[in-house]
Order: C-alpha cells, then structure tokens, then sequence
C-alpha cells in the first residue's frame, strides 16, 4: 500500500495528478506521480534523509533539483541493471522503480560508521597519504579492505549489464545546449532562418528555470511561451529537439559528445531499444545556454537534511507542488533567493525569517519578507543548525551579535549563482572573474561557441532571452542563413545583484565546502598551511571537486574559502580545469554495440563456415578469427597438432592462408617501385614466377616479409603478413605518393578478393591435380618451385595458383575469387581424400615453419635486422630502398647483436619455453650475461622433442654450443644446444620435386 | 578533431591516421657523409609552438596522403592538401 | 576426381534470412537486402592518362567519370569515385569477373584493374528510417544537403570500413563492406535497424 504524499501541495505544478506511480525506495513502498523525479516524489512522501555522506557517514537529504546533487545519490535498480551513484533529482519516476539509500550500515537511520566523525581530527584533508603508509605489509591486507568497505559509495551491478547501448552521429548547423529561456529563444531565432538546429535538454521537460519559477512572458505565465515555443519548433523540419540529452563534452573541429537516456524513465527498455545512446553531434556554431548553479553558503552543519538551495525549493514548490517543509528560514545573500518566501507563504509555507548574511539591508529582500508576513533580520547569519537527521531550528546571530533561536525544519540558502562555464573550459578555455557577480563567467571560448543567458552570467529573465536570441541569430548567420529581426517576448529582470559572503566565520560544527567529498573549512585551511594553496593542488589534496558531481555546488565556495585563507582576493584564486563528462557517462555507453562478440569486429576467412562445421577451435589474428586446430572427437590439442603436422610431412594438408595481405601493384614502374621497397630485387622477376621478399622500414630494421609474384609484366601480386596487411598497404600509399610521384604504378589490396589454400605435403601435387583444370601441365618441369600464374580449377573457375611452401614440403597456394572459397575447401578436400589429406590449422602452420627456421611474429619484432634473421644475404647493395643506408649503420650489422639461431633441449625430454633469456652455460642469470632469448617454440612431432628459435648474440657462430634457456617467470632453467634455425631438410630438397 | 580532406570533404578523425612531420626530406644520398641528413630524416623531429605541418593518411577514407597545417597549440587546421604532388 | 563445378556462397547465406525483424508493429521502416552477382573491380587511372581515361570511359560506358566522391550511374557499369584517379566500378549486367575482364578490355594501357567482385559484400539500406539507422556508425552526414543525390563516401562504421553510396532519392543507400567483416557488419546494422523495424528481402 503506497503511503499519503503528505508533502504535496493540494494544487500546482507540472505533474499529472490523475496518475500515480508506486515506487521503493529502501524497501518501503511510496508513490509520486509522472512528471516527478525521485527527489520530488521523496520529498512529497516526507523523506528527507536520503543518504550518508562518503567520509563521516553523515544523514544527508536533497541539496538540488537538479545534476548538481552532490548528496541525494542512490542506487537504482537491482540484480544486473542496478546502478550505483545515480542522482536522485535527475531521476524520472517511472512505475514500479526500486531505489536503494547508498552508504550506510546497516540501515539509513542508524549508521554505525557515523561514529567516523567522532574521529574527523583525523580523517583530515591528506588522512589516507599520511596514516597509511607503513608497514607496507598492511597495505593489501588491512590497510585497503578497511577503507575499500568504509569508503566508496554505491555497488555496481554484479552481472552483465543486459541492455543494449548504442552510438550515433549527429549534423547540424546550430547546436543549442540547454532549452532554457535563453535556450529557446537562441534555437527559436535560430532555426526560423532555415538552419539546422539541434536543441538538448538535459531534462524531459523543455523550460529549464521556467518550469521553476512563478515568472511572466508576454504578461502571461512562462511556461505558456514555453509551450508555445516549443511547439513552433517541433514543427519546423530542419529543427530536432532532442530530450534527456546531456551534453557532455566539447572536442575539436565542433564536435560535441551528448548522452541521450532514451530508456532510464521506464523499468526496462522496451524490446529492440537501447537503454542509452551516445551521440556525437557536429555542429558548425554553437551556442550554450546552460544555466547556472546554485552556491551553498559554508555554514556549521549546513549539510543537514532539511537545508537545501533556495532554488531547489522553489523548484519543488512550483514545479512538483512538494512543500519540502512546514516551516522555513531563509539565509541568503542575494535579492533573489528572498523571493522564495513569497514563493513557500503561497504554497502555505510558514516562513520565520529571511537572513539576510550582507551588511546593510535589501529593500527587495524586506518587501519579500513583507509578503511573506516573516521576520526580515539584515546582516545577520546561521551561527548553528539543531536538528541531526532533520532539521529542528537555527541560532542565529544578529547583527549587533545577539544570538536568537529559531525553530523550522527547512533552511532555503543561496550563496548567489554561478553561470555553468564547464562546457566552455573543455578546449582549454579560461574562465574569468566577474566581481560584479563574484563568479567565473565564460572566458576564452572553443571555437565556434557563445555563451547566452545565466550561463553568461545574465541572470534576469529579460536580458536571458535577449542574449539568447542575439546568440542564436548569430549563429545562424555565421552559418550562411539570414535571420530576420524577430520581437523580444517581454519580461522583466528581476534583481541578480550579488554580493557573496561565501562563509559564516566562528560558527558551530562541520562547515561543509563539499558535501559529496566531505570537505570542510578546516580541510580547505589544513591544506592551505601545507602548501596546497591552488585549486588543482586543493583538490588532489583534500578531494575537493572529486567525484560524480566534480564539485558542481563546491568548487566556487572551495575557492572562496581558499581565497581567505590565504590573504588573496576571490578572483585571483582562479579554478581547476573542467573536463569532459560535464555528467557521468556509464561505460557501457562508450562501448555502445562493441561489447560480447562484438568487442571488435571479426574477420572471418572465406572457409570459416566449414571450418565451424569441422568443430575447429578458433584464435584471433589479428583482426581475424582463424582456424587453430581441427581436432578430431575427443582428441587432446597437442594430439591435434601433432597429427595434423605429420599429416603434411607425411602426406598433405590444407589451411585457409586468405587472412595474407594481398595487394596488386600495377603500372609501368611496378617493378622499379618493388625493387625500392623491397630490400631484394623484382624487377628482375620473370613474369610467372615468385619470389620471397623482404621490406624495412626507413630505420633499418625488418617491417615485414611475404613472396610476390608477377603475373604480367606490369603486374605483380604482394602477399604482406596476417599482422601486417594494413600497415604495409600505408606504407606503399606512402611511399607512392610522398616519396615518387614520379613513379607510374597503382596499388589495391585484394585481400578479401580471393580465397587463398595452402596444400602442403608430398602429395600436394596428387590433390592439386584432382582440382585443377586437365588444361594446366603441374609438372615439375612445367610448373616448378615459385611458379605463378592463372588457372582454372573445377571446371572452368578462374584461379591463381602458386607453387610457394611455409611448411618446407611440396606446396602449392591455389586462389579463387572469395565466393568460392568455401567450396573450393570442400573441393580439396574432397580431392585429397585419396591421399589421407587433412586440414590444419595456424598451430600446425606455426610448429611446420618453427622446424623449417622461417621467421614470423616473435622474430618479426619490429626490432630485428635482416642480418638478425640470416637474411643479410638478401639485402641489395645495387639499388636504393627503403632502410638500406639505415640498416648498413655499424652497429645493426654488428656480428654480437642477437641473430637467429635453433634451439634443442639437451635433455630431449625438456620443454622450451618462449620468452626464456640465453645465458652462457655455467654462468649466473643476471642481466649482464643475458645473451638472447627464446622467439619461438614447438614441440616437434617430426623430431619428437620441443625446438626453438631464438635471437642469440653471435647465434651463427655458436652452432653446438650449450646454453642455459632461463625462464624465471615460469621456473625454468633447461640447458639447450644452439644449432642452424632449418631442422627438417635444409637442403630445400623436397620442395622441389 | 575533423579534417576536410581535399578529395572527400570534412570528416572525423577516426578515418585519419596520424604519421608525423611533413617538413623532413629523404636523403637522395647513400655516401656515408649523408649519415647526419639520414638521421635528421629518421629521428629527429621539431615540436614547434605554433603552426606545424604534417602527414596524415585517410586511411579509412580515399587513401591520400595528406599535408596538414595544424597549430600545435589549438589544434586548428589550418590547410588541407594532397601530399602527393603531380609529377 | 572433383569437377563439379564450385558454387559461389554469399558470406551472409543463412544469416541475412528474408523476413521481418526487430520492433514487430507498424510498417518496417527500414528494408535491408543483399545484392549478389553484381560485377565489382577497382579502376585506377595509370599515369598521365586521366585525359585518355575519361574520354574511353564515356566511350566505353557511356559515363563521365566523376573527379570526387560521387557515383556516375551509367546503364551497365557505373563508377564510384573513392579516391584520387581511382574508382570503384559496379555492374549488374556484367555480373562477378566478367566486369574485370571488360574493363581490362576496353580501359587497356589506361587504367589499372582489379577485380574485386568477390570481395565485397553489398547491401542496399533504404526505407524512411534508413538514415537513422546508418547513423548509428556513419560518421558522415547524409542529410541531402551535404549528402545529395549521386554522392558517395568511403568511411568507417563500427571498425569497419564502408563504401556507400546514394542509389536514388528516396533514401536508398547500397554500402560495400568487406566480404570477411560481412557478419560483424551485419549484427551491427541489424541491431540498428532493430528500434525502428526493419525487413529483409531475399537475394536480388
């Protein structure tokens, strides 16, 4: 049974009554109705203790109405949605939510860690880098649990988030933040032009402090102009408004990131729709209207439930018709939070007194105070606040010192407003100080931005909508569209003067500067003794700033408070830099669809669908999903493996090696430009032949390897590595373009064109024979080792085929166009049955090239010279190429650098182990006589032991040589003798035959 | 940031790719006094406060390499143009 | 001995299932179909023949070969302007290979070809929510003001590299992904599509 709202006012605000929603909020069960927030429906059922605060565990209640909140965070939902450190001022009341009070233990009332104050001489601004630092053995043990459960606030969820996030990208000519006065008349004068506006709301209402306040437009409540505008621009095509939008962030170029919650207001997402979406708007102009926000004033227990911005108040009066108390102070130093009292007697309100904190007296203030039939006290301050979990009454002190109690249960306090700049800091921008309205206005601005209404610093309902439309028709026009001058909707400016006091001194109990970090005066002051005397220091220092809410309410009055401390004027004290998010953004939102198996997109080879068919057990490659092994029913790994290796030795196997870069390199200087970035020579190709080609980069070490072919005279065919593909392609864009101009040839990657098959094994030819056309001659004389040219195959498809081998065997390469990639596999296989073929996966394809010495990804390091890797012979001395005058320094031909070498256990029964560092036999493992280590290893079944390769300093030289193979990681230490990197027929003999 | 490619128009960063100084020259040189001009080309790079000129590949768009004026300070662009020059 | 004859297999067989998807009610506003058989290979001017190129192209083809990022539809073959001297060709009539080998044919000494037909998945997107769908990974503006009729852009959407390009003006969008990404684009757009409906029609 929900409970009365005893806190809603019998009529007003923009709620629909006809309705009621019920709700949980620490299991008890209330009800609100649409159009409330959580805070709103809370404060209506007469909660006003909501949380505890993160450090002392105080009862906090509502401070803001809005995404200021630095007090009233809750977590919302449960099991996976749950989400911690919501603000339960910006949260839309929906059916049926479920919200949970966050820090506190056991229970909201009795918090046993609220003894922490008890305690707070200590727990002082640098506590945690003072106290916690020896023994360092209870750093992990003690040290961390205890503040990890004392401390933090809310719980994530603890199962994957089941909602879908998604991005999207957004163009305008005009952006509006904030849909404001200020904001709609900017989006109003904007898109009449014609230009294309995108108008964010942060909220699910359009109004901003309209939706707030009892003012007038056209002698008519606002929210009539409100409505009106909002409706004209709903109507107009090129105008999107968009709500629940935060705008978040500023980047370069008028890019603006912006969290849409297109589904935080229902229970669940409706099926098919993202919970949230992330959107990235390019705007050519923009301009902010962004409001401001509210300062407290630090007074002793200004943090108590009850004590909440005098904004906030008339927020809930007038919007949400909740009376967030029965009777009420007002302690303020500006004329416009006085006007709250005309606003609470209106609501039935009592109001016992306006405190007014400046010296001398406000006309405006006192005749508020007449309306409101209260006590106008000028010059006066909040000395004490009574009351723990609720407010109970004030001491207050006049100003000829006299102390008064008063009793209220609600405190309505405003220390002025300052215009919300944090967008306009995100490019490096400054703020600056405007001692009239003692705030940091907007300074220096990102390109393409201005600044309208209270966000300027205009805080008079008028001068909102004038600077907003001037704004707005500015843009338009700087975008090529012609505004015409359009009548200002008329409105008065109430008085904005400020004259901030910032604090009360030599009051009673914590002055609260951060309510969200629990900063007080004194932190701010211990701080300052130690030489924390900057914002950015105070803050890293006392956390002041820090946390969900990145000091929203806090920062102007940190500084203040700061500012006295240390003797300086206000304006100098200056700010810490805001950065993006403005709001918290959930990191599923940044992940958007890429999460699960979409992590990142997977490139599948052409034959992945027979290859999921065989149950292949897959590895990513790069951006690709290969095939690693084939096993058979119940076959353990290394089983698989070793199986599918003696397969090719043996007799023949396939694999799927499409996954190669492969780039046509076409033109009349096609082979001129190989020749100059390859380190070895194509020009000198006979068309129809291959050959292995080495590339560096420019200072002199191994960019990449693969073999290309000439199909014609002035067409060669590039294979690059798995890993390398796109690296490579840039580099030869690069090389073409930047390098020689001059050179006439043109590059394309085929790489997913064609469907490319290894088929390697004595019986290679046999299988190729039973796939290829009767029309094509595969003899070894016809067709030797490095052989190229076009086929058909089955019948009468176009195909390529190579004669090339990574395995050391009798192999081919047989390409067709990728569509018939996975029949192609079918076709071989069908054709290789006679001959006990088998697929194998990049396992096998790694043990088959670690036997052979054929280097790949860990010696292909990017830290490796052709010398390094036996290949120094390739290097050309004839012609300029790309790394040659670099590779040829001293010290990269250096015989003592670490070249390759073969590795094989003494002890035949050891195991290798990849990563283990050479060392001299017999001598210790230190860094000094570390001489290498291991790149690669395998266990052989063709030689039925583990092998390695490894890079050893003067490796060529010290063939028979024993030495350690020490891997401290994994406890290792085999003695291993160093030999030639070709363990199976180094003569090349059987490739051929 | 946003770079209007001479060839596609504007678009975002994620097509661009990022290679570095545009100002250095390769040495047509391969005697060994050229040794300090083959440096200079591989490793050594200004930082200059202020307008820089750089390479940048559109990599996800037409492939052209790119000469881009940026300010080192703002990151304004302030010209876009192909790298390549007709021979 | 095998000599049947190989099939070709599209990289989304069984997975782009025609049928209606996503929000049930309403019209889909979204249609997605794969377009197969259609002739695909790059074209890229040789050196100092842009002249030559051009004047045989519209000889050939019937089509001005355009200078940007636009496609110029011609009645068999129409090129896609994806980067300096370099186009993409597509064709119905001249189905897989055969586009290659005519360009080849009548673009000889003028232009380096490559045939790309099998590598190349691609997919018309159209339907009143087309755009809204493709902005959700385009970083490219389609509103036809910057985007209008006969434009064309290779770009990025999710990682994943695109070629698109406007077929007509009822906001009908053909994009080329590469053929092994086919599935990843795939789960991206029809998680895209999905708010808005959408329907998928068999192989055209």
């Amino acid at each position: 049974m929900a409970s009365a709202q005893g806190k809603r006012l019998a009529s007003g605000g923009l709620i629909d009554r006809t309705r009621t929603l019920p709700f949980t909020f620490d299991g008890e069960t209330l009800s609100g109705h649409p159009g409330d927030t959580l805070a709103s429906a809370l404060l209506a059922s007469g909660k006003t203790l909501v949380g505890r605060s993160f450090k002392y565990h105080r009862p906090r209640g509502i401070l803001t109405a809005g995404c200021e909140e630095p007090n009233a965070l809750v977590e919302l939902r449960n099991g996976a949605r749950r989400e911690p450190n919501t603000r339960a001022t910006t949260i839309e009341l929906y059916d049926g939510l479920d919200a949970a009070s966050q820090n506190r233990w056991p229970s909201l009332k009795l918090d046993l860690l609220a003894a922490n104050q008890l305690f707070s001489p200590i727990f002082g601004a640098g506590f945690y880098y003072k106290t916690f630092m020896w023994p360092a053995s209870f750093w992990e043990k003690v040290y961390e649990p205890a503040i990890r459960r004392a401390a933090g606030l809310g719980r994530a969820a603890e199962a994957p988030d089941p909602d879908h996030y998604e991005k999207a990208n957004a163009f305008c000519d005009v952006l509006v933040t904030g849909a404001g006065a200020s904001g709609l008349a900017a989006a109003l004068a904007a898109a009449r032009s014609g230009s294309r506006v995108i108008l964010c709301e942060e909220d699910f209402r359009l109004g901003g402090r309209l939706l707030a306040e009892r003012d007038e437009i056209d002698g008519r409540p606002a929210m009539d102009w409100v409505k009106a505008a909002e409706a004209e621009l709903e109507a107009l095509p090129d105008c999107r408004i968009m709500r629940r939008i935060s705008v978040v962030g500023v980047y370069d170029g008028g890019t603006y990131a912006a969290l849409e919650r297109v589904n935080d207001h229902v229970p669940v997402p409706p099926a098919h729709e993202p919970r949230q979406r992330l959107w990235r708007i390019v705007a050519k102009r923009a301009v902010l209207c962004a409001g401001a926000i509210e300062r407290p004033v630090v007074f002793g227990d200004n943090d108590r439930p009850g004590i909440m911005l005098a904004g906030a108040v008339r927020t809930y009066l007038n919007r949400f018709g909740v009376a967030p108390g029965n009777r009420a102070v007002i302690f303020a130093d500006n004329d416009d939070a006085f006007r709250t009292a005309v606003d609470l007697v209106g609501a039935g309100v009592e109001v016992a007194a306006l405190i007014d904190a400046r010296k001398g007296s406000s006309a405006s203030a006192q005749a508020a105070a007449e309306k409101a039939n209260a006590r106008y006290l000028a010059g006066a301050v909040i000395k004490r606040v009574r009351g723990g979990q609720a407010v109970k009454g004030v001491e207050i002190r006049d100003q000829s010192g006299k102390i008064e109690r008063l009793d209220c249960d609600l405190i309505a306090m405003s220390g002025g407003w300052s215009p919300t700049v944090h967008l306009t800091t995100h490019l490096n921008g400054k703020p600056k100080w405007d001692e009239g309205l003692a705030a940091l206005v907007p300074g220096s601005l990102p390109p393409g931005m201005s600044v309208a209404g209270a966000a300027l610093g205009q805080f008079g309902l008028a001068s909102c909508l004038a600077s907003g439309q001037a704004a707005g028709a500015e843009a338009a026009r700087a975008c090529g569209f012609t505004p015409s001058i359009q009548a200002l909707p008329a409105a008065s400016d109430e008085n904005t003067a400020a004259s901030a006091v910032w604090q009360v001194a030599g009051g009673k109990g914590k002055a609260f500067v951060d309510f969200q970090n629990d900063v007080t005066v004194s932190d701010v002051k211990l701080a300052a003794r130690e030489g924390f005397r900057i914002p950015e220091h105070l803050k890293r220092y006392t956390t002041l700033g820090m946390a969900t809410d990145q000091g929203k309410t806090a920062n102007a009055n940190g500084a203040a408070v700061l500012a006295g401390v240390t003797g300086r004027y206000v304006g100098a004290v200056g700010t810490t830099t805001f950065r993006p998010p403005f709001t918290p953004v959930a990191i599923a939102a940044f992940a958007g669809h890429h999460r699960g198996q979409d992590f990142r997109p997977a490139r599948l080879a052409p034959s992945h669908g027979w290859a999921e068919e065989q149950g292949a057990y897959f590895v990513e490659t790069g951006p690709w999903l290969r095939a690693l092994y084939y096993p058979w029913e119940g076959e353990e790994p290394q089983a698989t493996v070793n199986r599918e290796v003696a397969t090719v030795r043996t007799n023949v196997g396939v694999c799927d090696v499409s996954t190669l870069g492969k780039i046509d390199v076409q033109g009349k200087d096609a082979g001129v430009f190989l020749d100059r970035v390859y380190a070895n020579t194509f020009s000198s190709l006979p068309v129809g032949r291959a050959r292995y080609g080495l590339m560096l980069r420019e200072d002199g070490f191994v960019l990449d390897d693969g073999t290309t072919a000439r199909l014609k005279d002035d067409h060669y065919f590039m294979t690059t590595t798995t890993a390398n593909a796109v690296r490579v392609m840039q580099h030869l864009e690069f090389c073409q373009q930047c390098l020689w101009p001059e050179l006439g040839v043109q590059m394309v990657s085929v790489t997913e064109q064609w469907a490319q098959f290894a088929v390697a094994g004595p019986r290679a030819r046999d299988v190729l024979q039973g796939v290829v056309d009767p029309a094509h001659d595969l003899s070894n004389a016809a067709f030797p080792y490095l052989a190229a040219g076009d086929v058909t195959v089955c019948g009468g498809t176009p195909a390529r085929l190579f004669r090339l081998s990574f395995s050391g065997e009798l192999a081919y390469e047989v390409a067709v166009p990728a569509r018939f990639g996975e029949t192609m596999m079918r076709a071989i296989l069908e054709a290789g049955a006679p001959y006990g073929i088998a697929p194998y996966g990049t396992e096998a394809l790694g043990v088959l090239r670690i036997e052979k010495g054929h280097p790949a990804g860990g010696e292909l390091n990017g830290q490796t010279t052709a010398h390094d890797l036996g290949l120094g012979k390739l290097v050309s001395t004839k012609k300029d190429f790309i790394g040659r005058f670099m590779a040829a320094r001293p010290a990269l031909t250096d015989p003592a650098r670490p070249s390759l070498v073969g590795l094989r256990p003494v002890d035949r029964e050891d195991r290798l182990r990849a990563g283990a560092h050479l060392i001299p036999r017999g001598e210790d493992a230190t860094a000094k006589n570390d001489q290498g280590y291991v790149t690669s290893i395998a266990f052989s079944p063709s030689l039925g032991h583990w092998l390695g390769l490894g890079l050893l300093s003067r490796g060529p030289e010290r063939h028979g040589e024993i030495v350690r193979a020490y891997d401290p990681l994994r406890g290792d230490d085999v003695l291993v003798e160093v030999c030639p990197p070709c363990f199976i027929d180094s003569a090349g003999e059987r490739l051929r035959v | 940031m946003r770079i209007r490619c001479p060839y596609c128009g504007e678009r975002a960063l994620e097509e661009f790719t990022y290679r570095g100084d545009a100002t250095v020259t390769r040495p047509g040189s391969l005697e060994p006094q050229a040794t300090g001009a083959w440096v200079d080309y591989v490793y050594l790079r200004d930082n200059p406060d202020g307008h820089h000129r750089e390479h940048w590949h559109h990599s996800a768009g037409c492939h052209a390499w790119l000469v881009v004026t940026r300010d080192m300070r703002t990151h304004e662009i302030l010209a876009v143009e192909f790298a390549r020059k007709e021979p | 001995m095998s000599k049947r004859p190989l099939h070709a297999l599209s990289a989304l067989a069984g997975i782009a299932v025609p049928g209606r998807f996503g929000k049930p009610d309403g019209e889909p506003s979204v249609m997605i179909g794969e377009l197969s058989g259609l002739g695909l290979a790059t074209v890229a001017s040789r050196q100092g023949q842009d002249a030559a190129l051009k004047s045989a192209v519209l000889q050939a083809y019937g089509v001005q070969l355009p200078e940007s990022s636009r496609v110029a539809q011609g009645s068999a073959v129409s090129f896609i302007g994806y980067g300096p001297g370099q186009w993409l060709a597509v064709s119905e009539s001249l189905a897989h290979e055969a586009l290659a080998g005519d360009l080849s044919q009548r673009l000889a000494g003028l232009a380096s070809i490559s045939d790309q037909s099998g590598g190349r998945t691609v997919l018309r997107v159209s339907g009143p929510r087309a755009r809204d769908v493709l902005a959700k990974g385009l970083p490219v503006d389609l509103d036809p003001r910057a985007f209008p009729l006969g434009s064309a852009a290779a770009s990025v959407i999710g990682h994943m590299g695109v070629q698109l390009w406007q077929v007509d003006d009822t906001r009908t969008y053909d994009i080329a992904v590469f053929r092994s990404l086919s599935q990843s684009f795939w789960r991206w757009l029809t998680a895209s599509a999905a708010e808005f409906g959408y329907e998928v029609s068999g192989q055209n």
